[in-house]
């Protein structure tokens, strides 16, 4: 296909589809004049636009519209809604609030095992001194300040679990 | 950005909410014609068009007016339905038929525009998505190459050649299936 072939070819697909400039008409209808090859393409995907132009009518069933707008409100009032009330909404199908109480407990249960198990990769060198550090990790400045029986009960609770980490290791 | 539609779009940003309803009616068949042709089913276009206008109510407030307004809404209806054939996969062949209500049964002649037109259906809904896509605008919906080249992220000369390539696939399938223009 020759250079000017080729033009006629980017002009010949704006011919087709209708957006042919004027001022390039004239060269495209002079090139189509002196090619054969090109009045054949053009004849062709005339043609076919033609064809499928014709073709894609359709038409929308009654009353969609009207129907259309009433979901897509109902839509948008979800969308306005607080991400608050969005979640309570979510939460009131029975089936989400089924899964989301599941989620819940297995959330509970792993963070209650790591609490009891410890941090992973092995059991520490000493367990009770562990224990203490992970006890004392919960504990702020602030929580005893406010809970002044809070120290205490957590230092009975610590001599408990050095009673029973001792007696496990005396048992060995 | 038309006069118009940018009083519309301050309008909505003021928080009027009718503002937007106005904008809905105005392109709601568009967009919906748009997702028809791409993916052949009433009931895919009709959530594609609802799913377009929800992202459009989200994105409206930052929407900067530097494209077209009915542009923007194509790219997020073209995206869309991009997305929604892949998420498809296979389109199954009597979803991509003319409405029966508006195909014709009863002269031949109708009926032999009613083969033809379910043709033309099937081979425009075999061409590659972003092929149909830019048949769609162009054909279709009318939009200038420029707009269709912002719409498809791609430049006018992308465009051209690949309705070109396009239009030539359309007319082997039509010839092979033994389909005459009118």
């Amino acid at each position: 296909m020759s250079l000017a072939c080729r033009e006629a070819m980017d002009l010949l697909v704006e011919a087709v589809t209708g957006t042919v400039p004027p001022s390039a008409r004239a060269s495209l209808a002079a090139h189509l004049a002196g090619c054969a090859a090109c009045r054949r393409e053009a004849a062709a995907l005339e043609e076919t636009a033609t064809l499928v132009r014709a073709a894609g009518r359709f038409a929308v069933p009654p009353g969609f519209w009207s129907a259309f707008a009433d979901r897509l409100q109902a839509r948008l009032a979800l969308e306005r809604l607080p991400v608050a009330a969005r979640w309570t909404r979510w939460l009131a199908r029975p089936r989400h609030a089924v899964a989301a109480a599941a989620l819940i407990a297995a959330l509970g249960l792993a963070a209650a095992t790591a609490v009891r198990l410890g941090p992973a990769g092995g059991p520490p060198a000493d367990p009770a001194g562990a224990l203490d550090a992970q006890l004392r990790g919960l504990v702020t400045e602030a929580m005893s300040v406010t809970l002044p029986s809070l120290a205490e009960t957590i230092d009975t609770w610590r001599a408990g679990l050095h009673a029973g980490t001792d007696a496990e290791g005396d048992s060995r | 950005m038309d006069a118009e539609d940018r009083q519309l779009v301050e309008a909505f940003r003021r928080g009027e909410e009718s503002a937007f309803s106005a904008l809905v009616i105005k392109y709601r068949d568009a967009v919906y014609r748009v997702a028809r042709r791409m993916l052949g089913s009433h009931e895919d276009a009709a959530d594609v068009t609802q799913e377009v206008f929800i992202r459009a109510h989200r994105a409206l407030a930052r929407f900067d007016g530097r494209s077209r307004l009915y542009t923007w809404l194509y790219r997020i209806t073209v995206n869309l339905c991009l997305d929604w054939r892949t998420r498809l996969r296979r389109l199954p062949p009597a979803d991509l038929l003319p409405d029966p209500a508006s195909v014709p049964v009863s002269a031949d002649p109708e009926l032999e525009a009613a083969e033809t037109a379910r043709a033309v259906a099937r081979a425009v809904s075999a061409l590659p998505p972003r092929q149909r896509a830019m048949v769609v605008l162009r054909l279709y919906q009318d939009l200038p190459y420029q707009d269709i080249a912002r719409i498809m992220g791609c430049s006018e000369g992308t465009v051209k050649a690949t309705m070109f390539a396009a239009l030539r696939r359309l007319r082997r399938v039509l010839v092979a299936e033994g389909v005459r223009a009118p």
